[in-house]
């Protein structure tokens, strides 16, 4: 009998250097894969002058003015800085919008306002300047097409998700060894399902010959984190979890699917926007208090926080194409559903909820506006009301007197940030072992205090390397931004990221006292069905920002204007180079 | 679209704060984690402290913590160990829980470690009967080596099974984190300085009539002391040869030995922040200047650090620094004063015992001293008393302060003899 004790020893002891080992691994392949390609300038349409120079138009969204900033620069004197934009939609279909330019804009010599349709040979005057808009043609299409990279040239994404299995296999056996004898069906079973889960999702945007999955790797790798902590604090939640995360991936597919048209998303912005604000309402009015803040709705024995949905719903109708972009009227309108967003939150007294929106909302003003005095208004009136805020919520008031005082009310106020950051620190660099800790036993741990949990279970390494695979979406999603087909996109995937690292900061900083905590969840790795699938949700706005070629289902391959270009099949050639050859 | 790509990178921004954020909390951790590991019980896979003799003091394991068995040595043992709620700052729990706790930073917490304290804890208990209920401190130490053999603090409580309601004082360490009007044994940093600035202090003779003017003041003497030579002036503690020395010295060499010899000086304990004393320097030929030569006035002492002194005294000027964990190597002494001076300060303070105390006091142990009965204002005094062994197997230097208990050599001297005692009977 004595080799059984043995054994579990070397289990233990091997897997707790060994996960974070992995997870570095599967963490440098992804940021390698994501961001060593460079991005070639795209050319989608040339926009002849009079003399028969060439002028690029490199994106589905073009400024064309005087102004340095603009993407198709005339500096002539009639041009006014920004003076119209020009935009392709997904069927290739081409339109010309006058941004209230001084001169005026016209097309073959009428006078146009907004969306109006282009077609190639069209004269485009923008003031004194006059060219011909001029489609690029197949070939050119062709070797756009060609030139484009393609992700799992180098890094194969089927290595990455092999080695993160292997990463939830020896997670599953730690568990095997700690959790206890009835929770032992529940736990294997909720980490087979998750392998089962991303391989089934790899060999589905494999089906429809897509290679990008680096972004799902590291979301299932956050993922798999919480699903440890759920294993670990609460294993009877287990089958629940594996429900969540089913219905997150779901989600995530159906959204991004959705988002592949532009044209559906733009129609049904406003739906989105009235689907928010009904949730806050449904919230204000009918929501059970659960410690402070109302943020819970009860249905059919399901806990679920509405609140969570409408972070996706806000990105959605926040986001905006560049047509809209340029008119204070939407820009206001904006402004306006994002303060009731905020107010409503913290009349449901969740001011850390509240908190991210706001973050969510500067992000977006900002890259819609451009303004820093915009920006400047929004941050003095959300002082205001956070003052407001904290006089008439007392415990919110509460909480920021405590911060950086933790240590001296370990009993009351300091509790959870005190217990998380004695927890954190007792786990060193590599952990305690899954299940091992004393954290988990405590109150709202699996939720607010998860940095604590990971910490002292898994180590400080994986801890950190969580933070990592989040902040790496972020530059993901930034520099995507260069190679953008629709601000929309852009926006939506910027403002989603940050979205998840501000609440990612609220959560970690909040539980370690470095900033006041406010109770709210790190993205994918806290414990929490909405929250767990309002951030698969906020995952496909990420995948919607990859143009590499074939990365992304989100995004459609670029059709030709049915008219023109019939034969689709001409893309087969490139699918083969694409297969794992750098793995 | 590229001035959405510029603005894009706003996003950075946010990445760039959560990495400071995260550096801060590394920085933190690499700090304080051994603290905040060890802080819940919870969390301690425990560990044992023991005391010099190997008398268990505390132990902690999975199942819960426990104190000494014996309820004497839990008292008298409740300020050098602390408590379980962390009430006590300078306990043992407190200060050096990561060494119980076995922290490191790459491992996090491991097992349970055992160490030793150097105080014997039957000391402890001979020091807290021997105070019989009066609040003050008791300390003592080998001189030689700075190892703490002794440290009380009254009033005291019980670990194992805490007061609701406990008295006035009874979370601080005396010995350490508090100070105390001295009295007249604040004339030995007086005297120090006398020594090193006046050339003939040792010629002179004073005259003490009761009282002395001093800037228009009376200055008040405990007797008419008639004509004396300095020994004698220390051994009747006369208030007017030492408040008119300190006029002489003036107020910024008062100050300078008061800082030098660890008074006033910011000293710590095992890395434990031990409370300065003060001294509040008065206008040069002023009568409150020649009250703080006399240790009234604004002077304050914390005991820790009188003792540290007189331990440089017995120890010819230097000492290993104090301790209660002990020295791994006996390596760098500090050097408080002159062999010189403290040679002629320890045969002054002998001169006090065998002349004013009487031999008796300690039981007939050859014995240094010098005593303290402070004014605090409301009628009562202070009992002092500081001094230390003078027998090479037996290098103990003492301090005993009893609050409001009347006569220094009458109330605390029999508490040091009390301890010096059991110390000699011990080892
Ligand atoms: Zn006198």
């Amino acid at each position: 009998m004595s080799d059984i004790p043995d054994l579990t020893q070397y289990i233990m002891t091997g897997t707790k250097y060994l996960l974070p080992i992995l997870a570095l691994w599967i963490l440098l392949r992804c940021i390698r894969s994501m961001l060593r390609e460079r991005y070639e300038p795209e050319t989608w349409a040339w926009l002849l002058d009079e003399d028969g120079a060439a002028l690029p138009v490199c994106h589905w969204e073009s400024i064309i003015g005087r102004a340095a900033s603009s993407d198709v620069v005339l500096d002539m004197p009639g041009v006014s800085k920004l003076h119209a934009s020009l935009q392709r939609d997904g069927d290739g279909d081409w339109t010309l919008s006058d941004l209230r330019s001084r001169e005026g804009t016209y097309v073959n010599g009428e006078e146009i306002d907004i969306l109006e349709p282009v077609e190639d040979g069209d004269t485009l005057e923008f003031g004194d300047a006059v060219l011909t808009f001029r489609e690029i043609d197949a070939d050119e299409r062709a070797a756009l097409e060609r030139r484009r990279n393609a992700p799992g040239r180098f890094i194969g994404p089927g290595i990455t998700l092999l080695i993160l299995s292997i990463f939830q296999a020896f997670l599953a056996l730690e568990f095997t060894i700690t959790a206890q004898q009835e929770y032992l069906f529940p736990i294997c079973l909720g980490f087979f399902a998750l392998m089962v889960m991303e391989w089934f999702c790899y060999l589905v945007t494999r089906s429809v010959r897509r290679t990008g999955f680096e972004p799902e790797t590291l979301a299932f790798f956050l993922t798999t984190l919480g699903t440890a902590v759920c294993a670990s604090g609460t294993p009877e939640d287990m089958f629940k979890q594996t429900i969540f995360i089913i219905l997150g991936v779901a989600l995530y597919f159906f959204l991004g699917a959705w988002l592949r048209s532009l044209e559906r998303v733009k129609a049904s912005r406003f739906l989105a926007a009235a689907a928010a604000l009904g949730l806050l309402a449904v919230n204000v009015v009918f929501s059970e208090a659960v410690f402070g803040a109302k943020n819970w709705l009860e249905i059919g024995g399901v806990s679920f926080q509405p609140s969570e949905l409408v972070k996706v719903l806000y990105i959605y109708t926040g986001a905006a194409t560049l047509d809209r972009l340029f008119a204070r009227r939407n820009l206001f309108v904006f402004i306006v559903f994002s303060a009731i967003c905020v107010i409503a939150l913290a009349l449901i007294g969740d001011f850390g909820t509240a908190v991210i929106f706001f973050a969510a909302f500067l992000v977006i003003s900002f890259m819609r506006s451009g303004s820093f005095a915009t920006i400047f208004l929004a941050v003095s009136g959300a002082a205001m009301a956070g003052f407001l805020v904290i006089s008439v919520k007392p415990y919110i008031a509460d909480r920021f007197s405590t911060w950086g005082h933790v240590w001296e009310d370990v009993w009351d106020t300091g509790y959870q940030q005190t217990h998380a950051m004695s927890a954190a620190a007792s786990g060193g660099l590599f952990g305690k072992g899954a299940g091992e800790g004393w954290l988990k036993d405590i109150f709202a741990a699996e939720t607010d205090m998860v940095f604590g949990v990971v910490c002292e279970e898994l180590g400080l390494i994986l801890a950190v390397l969580a933070m990592f695979a989040l902040i790496a979406l972020a530059l993901f999603a930034v520099r995507n931004a260069a190679q953008g087909r629709s601000t929309f996109y852009v926006i939506a995937g910027c403002a989603a990221v940050s979205l998840m690292m501000v609440q990612m900061g609220l959560n970690v900083f909040g539980s370690l006292d470095i900033l006041p905590f406010t109770g709210v969840t790190f993205p994918f790795v806290s414990k929490g069905g909405t929250s767990l699938v309002s951030c698969w949700m906020l995952l496909a706005f990420v995948k919607a920002t990859d143009t590499r070629r074939d990365a992304s289902f989100v995004v459609s391959r670029d059709k030709a204007p049915k008219r023109r270009y019939e034969d689709e099949d001409e893309y087969e050639d490139y699918e083969d180079g694409s297969e794992e050859a750098g793995a | 679209m590229k001035k959405v790509k510029r603005r894009a990178t706003a996003a950075l921004l946010i990445a760039a704060l959560l990495v400071v954020g995260l550096a801060v909390y590394l920085v933190r951790l690499a700090d304080n984690g051994g603290a905040w590991a060890s802080y819940f019980n919870g969390g301690t896979p425990g560990g044992t402290i023991l005391d010099r003799k190997g008398v268990v003091l505390y132990t902690s394991d999975e199942d819960g913590h426990s104190f000494a068995a014996d309820w004497t040595t839990r008292v008298a043992c409740y300020h050098l160990i602390g408590d379980a709620m962390g009430n006590v700052r300078t306990g043992a729990l407190r200060q050096f829980r990561d060494k119980l706790a076995g922290y490191s930073f790459i491992e996090g917490t491991t097992s349970g470690e055992t160490f030793s304290l150097t105080v014997d804890s039957a000391l402890n208990a001979a020091a807290y009967s021997a105070m019989a209920g009066r609040n003050g401190a008791c300390m003592l130490i080998d001189y030689t080596t700075g190892e703490i053999l002794c440290m009380v603090s009254t009033p005291s409580d019980d670990p194992a099974n805490p007061s609701s309601e406990p008295a006035d004082g009874t979370y601080l360490n005396k010995c350490l984190s508090a100070s105390f009007t001295p009295g007249s044994v604040f004339k030995l940093v007086t005297l120090a300085a006398a020594i090193e600035n006046i050339p003939d202090l040792f010629e002179r003779s004073f005259w003490c009539e009761g009282s002395a003017i001093v800037g228009g003041s009376t200055l008040t003497c405990t007797g008419a002391h008639g004509t004396q030579n300095i020994e004698q002036a220390l051994a009747n503690s006369c208030n007017c040869v030492f408040g008119q020395l300190a006029v002489e010295l003036g107020p910024e060499t008062m100050a300078e030995y008061a800082e030098a010899l660890g008074i006033t000086a910011e000293l710590q304990l095992d890395g434990m922040d031990v409370l300065s004393g003060s001294y509040v320097k008065g206008e040069a030929g002023s009568i409150g200047l020649a009250w703080s030569g006399a240790g009234q006035y604004e002077d304050l002492v914390c005991p820790y650090a009188l003792l540290r002194y007189v331990s440089a005294i017995a120890n010819g000027g230097e000492i290993y620094e104090p301790t209660l964990l002990g020295h791994d190597a006996l390596d760098g002494k500090t050097r408080l004063l002159s062999a010189d001076t403290a040679q002629r300060i320890a045969e002054m303070m002998n001169y006090n015992v065998q002349n004013a105390y009487g031999t008796w006091v300690f039981g007939g142990l050859n014995v240094s001293a010098k005593t303290g009965t402070a004014e605090v204002g409301d009628g009562t005094s202070h009992a002092w008393i500081t001094g230390f062994l003078n027998d090479p197997e037996h290098p103990y230097a003492f301090v005993v302060v009893l609050e409001h208990a009347g006569g220094g050599l009458a109330n605390a001297g029999p508490v040091a003899s009390a301890v010096l005692q059991a110390a000699v009977a011990a080892y």
